[in-house]
């Protein structure tokens, strides 16, 4: 008998424009035992789906046909008092985000407690004491876990305290709701695997809801992909990945990127180079840049020359807290370094005069992670261009700002005409990142800084957006560097690669050597923990993830940084 | 529970120690800036209300005094300080020669009475209806019944006192009019005194709870409809808990931290409010005697008076304050402000 | 705060999208306090102002239509009454109102202006500047502005109307400040203003062009809530005796009319119309707010 059997289930939103079909006639089942992965971008319908299984959609949505049964329960036609019985005790669910997922005013023992006594009534305090401290052991928490508040857990910690609560009852079925989105790699391959160890310990169905098919691969055994609603295929995990059969599948399966392989960005070097003749001085330098707040050391001594003469892409890549971003603040000179000083075109960041500023400024531009908050919500989006444009000096005339806004923005493949009069809110992510990158090729800076430019970006179209910042150093002479904890894409880009490990570089040279080949056990572990969408590729089990992370602590910290070799016009030393 | 971490409960103390000394500074600078001199203005009223003083001269002696007319302005200030500390706040001028403290020591426990009365069971009442008001399960009737009565929380305390009053004690003649017991009853703990004092102290916490309510209600609602999209109700729904359960651990608990907040900030000008009450029922609190001391140009005790009550506000601030790590654990343990 | 600075963009959002400012609560009380206004404009107009200081007509005559308790009827040349001393009371509330009005809404908005300055400067400067403010409106927002007005009053004796919103506007710039503090703070952090200054935009540019435009929904609702604290406090000082002396107001009404005993002579149009009229002040500010709370926060607008 199947833990959940779903037939032709539609869900609809009445809004004030009419209504939106959330979901349209989707069918699967799974059994016990068994993993689901249900995959899909945003507004596919998967968290929609997920939250009908348990019957808390919320308003207006409602589902308007099919039918869901959990095992022996139709969950359409419970009164509302069995189904809050057999929430948890039948079907328990793991949300997104668990960084907000548990009562921050609530010790975390006390709220699996709640749970246990609302569904099996008071019970002995030993036993309930010994029934937690084993979920707890179960997800790899020591004891005293317990009796710490949320805020007091790492965002790692917190999941496994959802997934934890999640299986205290033995549920037949588990939903898993993007639960690692918010954690990075190393921690992402540990939470995922205690899930699956956990459900197959009681011997549970899971659903897995995802956007990210290297995941998927390493996690379930069928795959059902939707997009808008509507399911486009359905099948083993195995046959979807190696043989998608949708158009729509083949293009999420594509669109990882692969270390190794061919590279996403197709045929570079269509254009020749534009090299930039300079006239002596690097054009950006660290020298022995160290920062620190409040005696955490957040970047250790380092010092580099990026000549410039001719545009390279240098990638720093890193987790989170490792530095790299800190390091982007520091280039742009919105973060003064603690020691050692930042020189553009040898001249200090720091002492600069008006002018001197304002020509950094032109020649030094930006791409952020986050690009929704780029943009003023109160000026239409082509404030954001044309303002430095004038600013700069660049505007002969109004029509003039017009043709090199329309010019830039069809350069990275936007309707000019369709984009430019919006507001930041009728963009997508993905259109608003695209601009940013318009604006960079306006401004034609010498310096980009691009921080974790597709992190926020729906999968399918990062690929796109690196193809036009690729270009931007291809076509446009414009010298990058690429912050990124996604090693796949910094491999295909990059001229050289910094892996950043607790504010101190720890291995540094060509991507081919340090990615292809890692020699420092942190960059090993980054690489053994990516999810690759290839089902021959092993993750490793629990065992294995832990081993790797000893292997680390194991290791030196003070070892030096392995150095993989130079690319011609730039120059790393680390240590003072 | 978790200790208050030290840094926290520094900054609260150094926060009220400076409180307290702004308003006794602010206080005794005022006068000396004033393009009239208050000792005149008592002088000249005393001269012209009571013809013949027999210890005039002793009063001006007690008034330069007071006002330390005759040292250095340094030395002024320092005495002046000096004296609050041990809340010598002088002598009345109007009952010469009643001591200041004596005064606002007879006057305090009634307006503290009244306070904790009004003030504190409003926060109650109305963060409970603001609460209802927001929950999906609530009868309909508490939602769309509230909203129309809350337009008349925006008007002061003192327009619905004099309202009250006019109808309850002058039309209707349920409740005395003024007072806060009755003057044929002796002071004491007797049944007919403590009957008398809840009969007259009715009127005034009423028009007081009956306005304010409201602001809390209306506050808690926007706190209760942010926190029901907050991820953590949405798990505690999936782990199957029964919604009231979920309505006061999860809901209600953390919504009501903000509130708890919003109450340390309001309180000033909920004493505030609460003297004007007390004037108008003539209640024999600290806001009568202000009254009375605005009459009678009584200076000492209006700086007196103003002094206690904004110490008591300060006061009732780092109450709140030294509570709130105990409801709120982040604070327990980040240590002050993040 | 990502949540929070998502739902301030949806309030943006949507105002363009369906115009929430046709927004029947904000009619209605933008409705009433422009009710006064007009009050004070054609009353100034149409009606003998000296009425409200001779004190030549007949003693607590009571409006058209009543009967006080001596058997008097009211009488058109004084259509809502008179007071203990003969004073008119239409002429009273039409200067009264307006009065109350106007230091309501001097003292707020020199108190916002002052807000906006500190708040600014706070945010912007850092440091040792941002410290002492930070600590002195958190010190100052503690003190009732009543009592420390009550000190300065009985010190000074008779003050003018724009004296006392002077006065009162001294103990309404905390809030906003704290207002307007917090949000440049985590403005300053946020991608549009981080642009802004890759861009090479001037100081000035980010404050006035890039975050105010942002702050004004804020700033609205800042102002509204301090007009109604700066006429409460007013209104308090004239009830206790203070205030202006020589200009009638509707608290120094209300004062003399509670002095007189009134209520038990049931006098009721002489404290009260300047109550009603307070009350309906009050509701209309409260009506702008609530109308604009809806307009920056859309999902407080389910009822």
């Amino acid at each position: 008998m199947n833990a959940l059997n779903v037939t032709d289930l539609s869900i609809d939103f009445p809004t004030a424009r009419g209504v939106v079909h959330a979901l349209t006639d989707l069918s699967f089942s799974v059994a016990r035992g068994r993993r689901l992965g249900i995959i899909g971008e945003s507004g596919s319908g998967k968290t929609t789906t997920a939250l009908a299984v348990m019957r808390m959609l919320a308003s207006p949505g409602f589902v308007s046909g099919g039918s869901i049964r959990l095992a022996d329960l139709n969950v359409l036609a419970l009164p509302e008092e069995e189904m809050r019985r057999a929430r948890l005790r039948r079907v328990s669910y793991i949300p997104q985000g668990a960084m907000n997922s548990l009562n921050p005013v609530m010790r975390v023992k006390d709220q699996l407690k709640d749970a246990i006594v609302t569904h099996e009534g008071r019970t002995e305090r030993e036993v309930l004491r010994t029934r937690i401290e084993d979920a707890f052991a179960g997800v790899g928490l020591p004891e005293h876990v317990g009796s710490l508040y949320p805020h007091e857990l790492s965002g790692g910690m917190k999941q496994r305290v959802c997934i934890a609560l999640g299986v205290i009852l033995n549920p037949e079925l588990i939903i898993a709701d993007e639960p690692t989105s918010a954690l990075d790699v190393v921690t992402q391959r540990q939470v995922m695997q205690t899930l699956k160890d956990v459900q197959q310990g009681i011997g549970a169905a899971l659903i897995l809801i995802g956007h990210d098919m290297g995941l998927m691969a390493q996690s379930v055994d069928e795959l059902v992909v939707l997009k808008d609603g509507i399911l486009v295929e359905h099948g083993d995990m195995r046959r979807v990945i190696v043989n998608p059969r949708h158009p729509y599948t083949r293009e999420l399966v594509a669109s990882v990127p692969l270390v190794g392989g061919e590279s996403f960005l197709g045929n570079s070097s269509v254009v020749p180079d534009v090299a930039r003749p300079r006239e002596g001085l690097p054009l950006l330098e660290f020298e022995n840049v160290h920062k620190d707040y409040g005696g955490i050391t957040a970047l250790h001594p380092m010092s580099f020359s990026l000549c410039g003469d001719e545009p390279r892409i240098i990638s720093i890549v890193g987790q989170s807290g490792s530095g790299k971003s800190t390091m982007g603040s520091i280039m742009l000179g919105f973060n003064p370094p603690s020691k050692g000083r930042v020189l553009f075109e040898g001249q200090d960041v720091a002492g600069m005069s008006p002018l001197q500023l304002w020509d950094f400024r032109k020649n030094v531009q930006a791409v952020f992670q986050d690009p929704y908050a780029c943009f003023n919500p109160f000026y239409r989006v082509d404030h954001a261009l044309s303002f430095p444009f004038r600013r700069f000096g660049y505007a002969t005339s109004d029509a003039q700002v017009q043709d090199s806004m329309h010019e830039a923005c069809r350069a990275v493949g936007l309707d000019p005409a369709l984009i430019l009069r919006r507001y930041p809110h009728e963009l997508s992510g993905g259109q608003r990142q695209r601009l940013i990158v318009a604006r960079a090729l306006m401004l034609n800076p010498k310096l980009l800084i691009a921080d974790e430019p597709v992190s926020m970006v729906d999968a399918s179209l990062r690929a796109t957006i690196l193809k036009n910042i690729y270009d931007l150093k291809d076509r446009h002479g414009i010298s990058i560097f690429y912050i990124t904890h996604d090693l796949a894409t910094a491999y295909h880009v990059s001229d050289f690669v910094m892996v950043l490990y607790k504010g101190q570089v720890v291995e540094a040279g060509p991507p081919k050597e340090v990615i292809g080949d890692p020699q420092h056990p942190y960059t090993q572990l980054l690489i053994a923990s990516i999810p690759w969408p290839d089902p021959d590729r092993d993750w490793g089990g629990t065992t294995t993830a832990a081993e790797d992370i000893a292997a680390l602590d194991a290791s030196d910290r003070d070892a030096l940084t392995v150095f993989r070799g130079d690319v011609p016009g730039f120059r790393l030393d680390v240590g003072a | 529970m978790g200790r208050i971490p030290r840094s926290y409960l520094l900054n609260r103390v150094v926060t009220l120690l400076l409180t307290v000394w702004i308003a006794a500074t602010l206080i005794w600078i005022i006068p000396r800036l004033s393009p009239v001199d208050p000792a005149d203005i008592m002088l000249g009223r005393m001269a012209a209300g009571a013809g013949a003083v027999e210890n005039a001269d002793q009063i001006l002696e007690r008034l330069k005094a007071n006002f330390g007319l005759n040292d250095p302005l340094v030395v002024q200030y320092v005495k002046y300080i000096r004296n609050v500390v041990i809340f010598d706040f002088g002598l009345s001028t109007a009952t010469f020669p009643t001591q200041v403290s004596t005064l606002i020591a007879r006057a305090l426990p009634w307006t503290v009475g009244l306070m904790l009365l009004s003030v504190v069971i409003t926060f109650f009442i109305g963060n409970a209806l603001g609460a209802l008001m927001a929950w999906d399960r609530s009868p309909k009737l508490v939602r769309v019944a509230i909203p129309a009565a809350m337009v008349f929380t925006s008007i002061p305390p003192i327009l619905s006192g004099l309202l009250l009053m006019w109808i309850l004690a002058a039309k209707l003649r349920w409740f005395p009019l003024t007072g806060a017991y009755g003057l044929t009853v002796e002071p004491g703990w007797t049944w007919g005194f403590v009957q008398s004092v809840i009969h007259h102290g009715f009127l005034p916490a009423l028009s007081i709870v009956i306005v304010t309510f409201g602001f809390w209600a209306l506050g808690m609602r926007g706190l209760m409809i942010t926190v029901q999209g907050e991820d953590y109700v949405t798990l505690a729904k999936a782990k199957g808990l029964r919604p009231r359960y979920i309505l006061y651990r999860y809901m209600i608990r953390n919504a009501i931290l903000p509130q708890i907040t919003a109450f340390a900030l309001k309180i000033g000008l909920l004493v505030a409010g609460q003297v004007l009450v007390e004037r108008i029922f003539a209640y024999n609190g600290m806001g009568k005697l202000l009254y009375d001391a605005i009459l009678d140009q009584d200076f000492p005790v209006i700086q007196g008076v103003s002094f206690v009550i904004i110490l008591m506000t300060a006061v009732s601030v780092f109450l709140v304050d030294l509570v709130y790590p105990f409801v709120d654990p982040r604070v327990r343990h980040d240590g002050g402000e993040a | 705060m990502t949540g929070h600075r998502a739902g301030e963009i949806k309030g943006w959002r949507l105002r363009r999208f369906e115009s929430p400012w046709v927004n029947p609560k904000l009619f209605w009380g933008a409705g009433l306090l422009l009710a006064i206004v007009a009050l004070g404009i054609i009353g100034r107009a149409f009606w003998n102002l000296d009425l409200a200081f001779t004190g030549a007509a007949p003693l607590k005559l009571p409006p058209v239509g009543f009967e006080n308790l001596r058997g008097q009827e009211g009488a058109w040349i004084h259509p809502i009454g008179t007071d203990g001393s003969g004073r008119d009371m239409l002429a009273l509330i039409v200067i009264g109102a307006p009065n109350s009005l106007f230091v309501g809404l001097l003292a707020s908005l020199i108190g916002m202006s002052l807000g906006i300055f500190l708040g600014f400067s706070a945010g912007f400067i850092g440091g040792r500047t941002d410290d002492v403010i930070r600590v002195v409106s958190d010190v100052m927002i503690t003190i009732p502005p009543l009592l420390i007005l009550v000190v300065v009053q009985s010190a000074w004796g008779d003050v003018s109307l724009t004296m006392m919103a002077l006065l009162i506007a001294g103990f309404v710039w905390q809030s906003p400040t704290r207002l307007i503090r917090a949000q440049v703070l985590s403005m300053k952090q946020s991608g549009y203003v981080q642009m802004a200054r890759l861009s090479g935009a001037s100081t000035m540019h980010i404050m006035f062009r890039e975050m105010l435009p942002n702050l004004v929904p804020y700033l609205f609702g800042s102002f509204i809530a301090n007009v109604t604290t700066s006429i409460v406090t007013a209104v308090g000082l004239e009830v206790l005796g203070l205030g202006p002396q020589r200009i009638p107001t509707l608290g120094r009404t209300i004062y003399e009319a509670i002095n007189a005993g009134a209520l038990i002579q049931n006098l009721w149009w002489w404290w009260g119309i300047p109550t009603l009229l307070l009350g309906l002040m009050f509701i209309g500010l409260l009506l702008v707010n609530l109308g604009l709370d809806e307009v920056s926060n859309p999902r407080l607008r389910k009822l």
